[in-house]
């Protein structure tokens, strides 16, 4: 791994114990310029993970608790009359200086505060009576969400879930970790120590060099097949949309810029296709117990991985 | 279309042709057994049931049960679902009519279903369909004890000889063939053969009816042909057609389908055209209708070639002035043998000429085809050879990349071929596999190279020269670690199915 990254790896680490691989992959979230989706029982520390994030990549913090009382104007700003200047100025709302924006709950907001948050992921920009303001950069927005089926929550819409770039779990600690978790809590909360390692112009130039780098034609061909593959699977009802595959080929090389490559290879795609594509497949009703987590496991099995291929993409001639 | 079929029409036409050609005992049998050839595994299973040791459905159906099997697509019965039925399997409309999960059911399913309680339960197993062990002792013993008696014994051997003798006489077919014949006195007595013989028959009957299966009948049908010949009491043939026809009945599996009796129709016309086919010179009309069939086929092969010559009538007069003689008068002065040189003397005589071009090219290219079928899998071989030493090319190749790839497959290939390969896996990942097989630096240097196997394959980077001779010292260690330990199977694979033994 890159040294600067393990530097924050390591920072993070001091407050989150036993989690190395979710701090890893929210990282080349973060490189791949997006967002995270936490889907995870309450207390097991995303807040905390957030806020460490925050201070370590040296990004502003805001934090939205969902409710479905929670209003637009509320993220994104609203217009207020100002009498001494008899015309209307503009009140920012959380998303417009934020760098980080840990969205709790979101699956218990209303739709249409939902919807405001569409254009703000998906193109870094909040336009409110007709005037656009540009968000923050680096933006990166986690959501975490209750477990589907939990008291006053909804379902998010598939056109919601496809813009997050993957969807995490960070899981109970072991008993190691919880049990140093314990020992580090008994003075002062080390919260407080972690310290700033990048600033958010590093953080900008990390994310261009991790778009350099280079996915060959028999990458994206592993690409396109896996997520084709995942259309016609027997049992998924909608499959790995475009926008998924486009993804999948941001975070693969962003997870090959971590490794220190600047080439993606098909174990980059493996590694990173689970969660990118977990979220964005549906599986039909009589799926028999099968999750979409297996089924990806399947794809990965049976579709030819592009090692077995030649250069190009194209099969080798055995 | 099955392959199947295509091969079975092909095999007929050839061996309908070589019974045109070459009209004789031993084109008749080839036609014969190719005729009985598709008819006898449907009819098997119609006497007898399907195989009760394949458990396993039948995937592909065969012969006179496929093209019936596959009009028939009637819906079977409906029955509760169970845990574990496959889902596209239930009745949707009639589970929603009566609001519980059914489950269709189609008669195949439910044979094959049958089959395997039947194995996995075989106290439930009904004794109908397969005999008892006992009742094989039963069935078994006696014929064995039977058997070794009719060879230790010697006037039994001696009897079953003189039987034998007795039997040719009886039939003038066989007669004609066996020239020899074996030398007993003329009186040696028959009786305790004949006895040891009998028990055989007897045994199976008795095993049969105490194990209460159908191949009692089958064995009625053998005592009343035996009772018939060896008493000279034949019944009136519409009794005997009656009698086997009812022992047919009866050997039939019991729920009957328009499948077995179009089997059974099956089964019957083409063991009466091998009868007719395989027993020459013995009924005279049947020779005849034979003959003006072959005359006829000769007459369209004359049409057929359009230049050839009128043959002078009177020759073709004679030829059938002599079979008339022959059916008539002259049966017990010409053998059945004589009586075939005659035909073939007159062959050449009413076939038009270039019949016998066509015979010596059908033989030239059958002559080049034995030539040439063995050396062909060497021609094949060649070709690959060739493929595998244009690969073995690209290992020098200027763009070392593309050499690099090139090795790291080859040493993929022999990983493969010898059985230590993890399938689909990334070869990222393969050490592990490697690793449990091969010595542990192996795998150290192995991953290595997989490193540069990955530069070489996803990205622009110039490689080096070295990198290339790192990859090719893995690849020659490779080929002696692996040829060293392969078996002879695998030295077999290596050589001529992949040709990396180049």
């Amino acid at each position: 791994m890159r040294p600067e990254m393990e530097k924050v790896v390591s920072e993070i680490e001091k407050v989150i114990e036993g989690k190395r691989d979710v701090i890893e992959k929210i990282l080349t979230a973060l490189l791949a310029d997006g967002h995270v989706l936490l889907d995870d029982v309450p207390g097991v520390g995303k807040t905390t993970l957030a806020v460490a994030i925050s201070r370590t990549v040296g990004l502003n913090y805001r934090r939205v608790q969902f409710t479905p009382d929670v209003l637009p104007s509320d993220l994104v700003g609203f217009s207020v009359y100002d009498k001494g200047s008899g015309g209307f100025s503009y009140h920012p709302g959380a998303l417009n200086d934020a760098g980080l924006l840990l969205g709790d709950e979101i699956n218990r907001a209303s739709s249409k505060t939902q919807s405001a948050l569409l254009e703000a992921m998906e193109e870094r920009q909040v336009t409110v009576d007709g005037a656009t303001h540009p968000l923050q950069r680096p933006f990166l927005v986690i959501a975490t969400q209750n477990s589907v089926g939990a008291a006053g929550t909804q379902r998010l819409p598939y056109a919601q879930v496809d813009r997050f770039l993957a969807r995490l779990s960070l899981g109970y600690p072991d008993y190691e970790a919880q049990m140093a978790m314990l020992r580090n809590r008994q003075g002062a909360n080390p919260i407080d120590k972690v310290q700033r390692v990048l600033t958010g112009e590093e953080l900008l130039s990390m994310q261009e060099q991790a778009r350099r780098v280079v996915s060959k034609d028999s990458i994206l061909d592993y690409i396109t097949r896996l997520t084709m593959a995942s259309r016609e699977h027997a049992l998924v009802d909608v499959g790995v949309s475009p926008r998924g595959a486009l993804f999948l080929d941001r975070m693969a090389k962003a997870h090959a810029w971590m490794d220190g490559r600047d080439y993606v290879t098909g174990g980059d795609v493996q590694a990173v296709f689970g969660d990118v594509c977990a979220h964005r497949v549906l599986l039909k009703d009589q799926a028999d117990g099968k999750t979409a987590e297996d089924v990806l496991g399947d794809l990965l099995k049976t579709v030819e991985n592009p090692d077995r291929r030649g250069r190009l993409g194209g099969m080798l001639k055995r | 279309m099955k392959k199947r079929y295509v091969g079975y029409a092909v095999w007929m036409a050839l061996s309908c042709l070589l019974y045109f050609f070459e009209n004789n005992t031993g084109t008749r049998m080839v036609l014969t057994c190719s005729l009985l050839l598709p008819v006898a595994p449907a009819v098997r299973r119609c006497l007898f049931g399907r195989d009760e040791t394949k458990t396993q459905p039948r995937t592909i159906p065969q012969t006179v049960d496929a093209f019936l099997a596959r009009e028939e697509d009637e819906p079977g019965e409906v029955r509760a679902y169970l845990p574990g039925d496959p889902i596209n399997r239930i009745h949707w409309k009639l589970s929603a009519k009566r609001d519980e999960l059914l489950v269709r059911e189609r008669a195949r399913d439910r044979t094959a279903e049958e089959a395997e309680r039947e194995t996995t339960f075989p106290n439930e197993a009904s004794t109908r369909a397969r005999p008892a062990r006992w009742a094989y002792l039963i069935g078994f013993l006696p014929i064995a004890l039977a058997l070794t008696l009719l060879f230790a014994i010697p006037s039994a051997n001696q009897g079953m000889r003189a039987l034998l003798n007795r039997l040719f006489d009886a039939s003038e077919a066989v007669n004609a063939y066996v020239y020899d014949r074996f030398s007993v006195s003329a009186d040696q007595s028959v009786g305790l053969t004949a006895a040891l013989l009998a028990t055989i028959p007897a045994s199976l009957l008795a095993m049969t009816l105490f194990s209460g299966s159908r191949l009692a009948a089958l064995c009625l049908a053998a005592g009343c042909v035996v009772f018939q010949i060896h008493f000279g009491l034949a019944f009136p043939a519409w009794a005997n057609v009656i009698l086997f026809a009812l022992l047919i009945v009866w050997t039939l599996r019991r729920p009957w389908t328009g499948k077995t009796v179009l089997s059974v129709l099956a089964g019957v016309a083409a063991l009466s055209v091998a009868v007719l086919l395989i027993w020459p010179g013995v009924d005279a009309a049947t020779e005849a209708a034979s003959e003006s069939v072959r005359d006829r086929l000769s007459q369209m092969a004359q049409s057929f070639a359009g230049t050839a010559q009128e043959l002078p009538a009177g020759e073709n007069e004679t030829r059938h002035a002599h079979t008339q003689s022959l059916t008539e008068g002259d049966r017990e002065a010409l053998t059945d043998r004589e009586y075939r040189l005659v035909t073939v003397e007159e062959e050449p005589i009413s076939m038009p000429h270039w019949i016998n071009y066509l015979r010596i090219v059908l033989l030239l290219l059958l002559t080049v085809a034995l030539v040439i079928l063995p050396f062909f899998p060497f021609v094949l071989l060649n070709r690959r050879r060739k493929r595998a030493l244009d690969a073995r090319a690209v290992f020098q190749s200027g763009n070392v990349s593309e050499a690099v790839f090139a090795i790291f497959q080859q040493v993929i290939a022999w990983l493969e071929t010898t059985g230590n390969g993890a399938g689909n896996l990334p070869y990222a990942q393969w050490d592990a596999a490697v690793f449990g097989k091969m010595s542990p630096d192996y795998a150290e240097r192995f991953a290595q190279c997989e490193k540069l196997f990955e530069e070489a394959a996803y990205s622009d980077h110039e490689m080096r020269e070295e990198q290339r001779q790192q990859v090719l010292a893995l690849l020659n260690e490779t080929e002696q670690a692996l040829r060293m330990r392969a078996d002879w199977k695998q030295r077999l694979r290596l050589r001529y199915k992949e040709c990396l033994w180049v």
